[in-house]
């Protein structure tokens, strides 16, 4: 008897024990030597103004906050993706509505492919060259690169709109505002935050991007900035930071919102 | 009579008047895809100049800078033939390097969960770099390359390439069908026939997807490190007009990327994939939140990374 109750149990630890040994130990080995081989290459192998540790890294970015330069950029770049990607969103949604016709499709297609495959560098260099250095430049260059995620998206939801509802909504006479507001708005509500979400990967990226070019703020222009100097450790740092401002936005910010609005739902459709 | 009545009602409809032809003609699409075009032009060339800005030209000095361009007279230290056939020389020497470095670490992932977990988040962490963080490190490593062999653009295009070669190789091992390779060790098949019948048919379209993505990806971070760190190429080209503040320039090489793009999106990619896969039947795309974008993709339009991350 005593055998067979200790089974599962014997079962569970060899289970654990191997999910240990193929999933836990090689993902820690890799962190560790990738972090073991940076460190002894800094100093060792490269000089370390060319390579610095990680903690000369994480020094130089706590040295940054410190100073206040941090919270200042930081801002800087957070408002131009803001503006740009409220105005990007709200145009987006608008010429996504109307392409769900055929005849609209065909005449903004040509436009949202043509800025969908074009390396955003373009947009940064056009826009710094007709702005200059007024912060205008940065948000134009978001809207331009980021409304043809939204559009597409948002054509896409439209065009799925189940029509049996607004079929029954007639039957029943339900008023214009209730059929929006119950059937058009959590329908689309999904595909809306697919959008919201494509569009800002690429707002972030051409934010910074543009900074590089055509702007005294940022953090794009520390980048720059740091590369001109020379300054590697700076360097990283700021591009560190742009990782953890994005990964803070991304993931922390967009999605817990996306999971609050969705509540009501079984199982959420945006993952 | 009356008869002679039904015959003439079913007579031939009369052909339809000019007016009317016209107007189902402005109802297409393809008259909506003319117009766009006409009104943008005429935008640009009626509605620009009243803006309160010197720095926009017009359209046809901007054509007349890319018709001088196409004919090799340039003012720059290259003409735009040179510098793409240079970025696409260093963008293929890089994309091989990603291809040979990539393939057998996405293999032995496909193989190994050991491997697999060592790797993965690594990898992940690449598909999400942008490429211009590869554009700068390079840049400060190497340093500016002088000849067509330059470091960091060519490092970039592999560094930017890498991950996405990687993880579409270790899809493509983990697609390969168990239940024909069990049918193939039944019937005695030899390993050469497996091979060449069953493994390489369903991995090829992910060599196929990790082509498209690398090269993408790796095409967006060759021009900013040819910004940064290069003296030659189309990117270093399109920052040469902008240093020389001549706008008819950067408008005209913005409009040469635009049409590459989409010549080798339309017509390569899709020539490419029509003749790789035409064993295979058509794709059914469903609607779903991101799906629009998925569609664009399937229609050889747009190229978008795995996991949606666009590339910039």
């Amino acid at each position: 008897m005593s055998t067979t109750e200790a089974a599962p149990e014997r079962l569970q630890e060899s289970h654990l024990r191997r999910e240990l040994r193929t999933r836990w130990i090689p993902r820690i080995a890799g962190y560790v030597g990738f972090l073991a081989v940076w460190t002894w290459a800094s100093g060792r192998l490269v000089e370390a103004f060319l390579l610095p540790s990680p903690l000369a890294i994480l020094k130089e970015m706590w040295e940054i906050i410190e100073s206040g330069l941090f919270s200042v950029h930081f801002f800087a770049t957070l408002q131009k993706i803001a503006i740009g990607y409220s105005i990007a969103f709200v145009l987006g949604t608008a010429v996504g509505i109307i392409m769900a016709r055929r005849w609209w499709d065909g005449f903004f297609r040509e436009w949202v492919v043509s800025i969908l495959t074009t390396p955003g560098l373009i947009f940064a260099l056009l826009a710094a060259l007709i702005f200059g250095f007024s912060p205008v430049g940065p948000i134009v260059a978001i809207v331009v690169t980021s409304f043809p995620f939204v559009t597409v998206n948002v054509a896409e939801g439209v065009k799925a709109l189940p029509k049996d509802l607004f079929d029954m909504a007639r039957a029943f006479r339900i008023g214009e505002v209730r059929r929006l507001r119950h059937v058009v708005i959590p329908f689309l509500a999904p595909y809306l935050f697919t959008a919201l979400r494509y569009g800002f990967s690429v707002a972030w990226k051409i934010a910074t991007l543009t900074e590089l070019f055509g702007s005294s703020t940022g953090i794009g222009f520390m980048m720059r900035r740091e590369f001109q100097l020379f300054n590697i450790t700076a360097m990283l740092a700021w591009i560190f930071f742009f990782f953890a401002f994005a990964l803070l936005l991304e993931k922390v910010l967009l999605q817990r919102g996306i999971k609050r609005f969705f509540r009501w739902r079984q199982e959420s459709v945006v993952t | 009579m009356a008869w002679e009545d039904i015959v003439t009602s079913t007579a031939l409809p009369a052909p339809p008047t000019f007016l009317a032809r016209v107007r189902t003609f402005v109802a297409t699409p393809r008259f909506a895809r003319i117009l766009s075009l006409v009104l943008f032009f005429a935008a640009w060339q009626f509605v620009v100049p009243l803006l309160p800005t010197r720095l926009i030209p017009l359209p046809a000095k901007v054509l007349g800078f890319m018709w001088d361009e196409v004919l090799g007279n340039t003012l720059g230290r290259t003409t735009v033939w040179e510098a793409f056939g240079i970025s696409l020389a260093r963008l293929g020497i890089g994309f091989g390097l990603a291809f040979v470095i990539g393939v057998p670490i996405g293999l032995l992932m496909g193989v190994s969960r050991a491997v697999e977990n060592f790797f993965h988040d690594f990898v992940v962490v690449g598909l999400a770099m942008p490429s211009l963080v590869w554009a700068l490190l390079t840049g400060v490593w190497f340093g500016l390359g002088t000849g067509l062999i330059a470091g960091a653009p060519i490092i970039t295009v592999v560094l930017a390439a890498l991950p996405f070669v990687i993880i579409n190789t270790f899809e493509g091992v983990r697609d390969v069908p168990r239940e024909l390779s069990d049918m193939a060790s039944a019937y005695n098949v030899s390993r050469t026939k497996v091979m060449r019948h069953v493994t390489i048919p369903s991995l090829m379209p992910f060599f196929f997807a990790s082509l498209r993505y690398g090269l993408a990806n790796g095409w967006k971070g060759l021009v900013l490190a040819e910004v940064f760190a290069a003296t030659s190429g189309a990117g270093w080209n399109i920052k040469y007009w902008y240093d020389a503040h001549r706008a008819q320039g950067v408008i005209g090489y913005a409009l040469f990327f635009i049409l590459f793009a989409l010549f080798v999106e339309r017509i390569v990619f899709q020539r490419f994939s029509k003749r790789v896969f035409k064993w295979r039947p058509e794709i059914e795309t469903v609607a779903e939140p991101g799906a629009g974008l998925a569609q664009l993709e399937a229609e050889q339009l747009v190229t978008i990374g795995a996991d949606g991350g666009i590339a910039i």
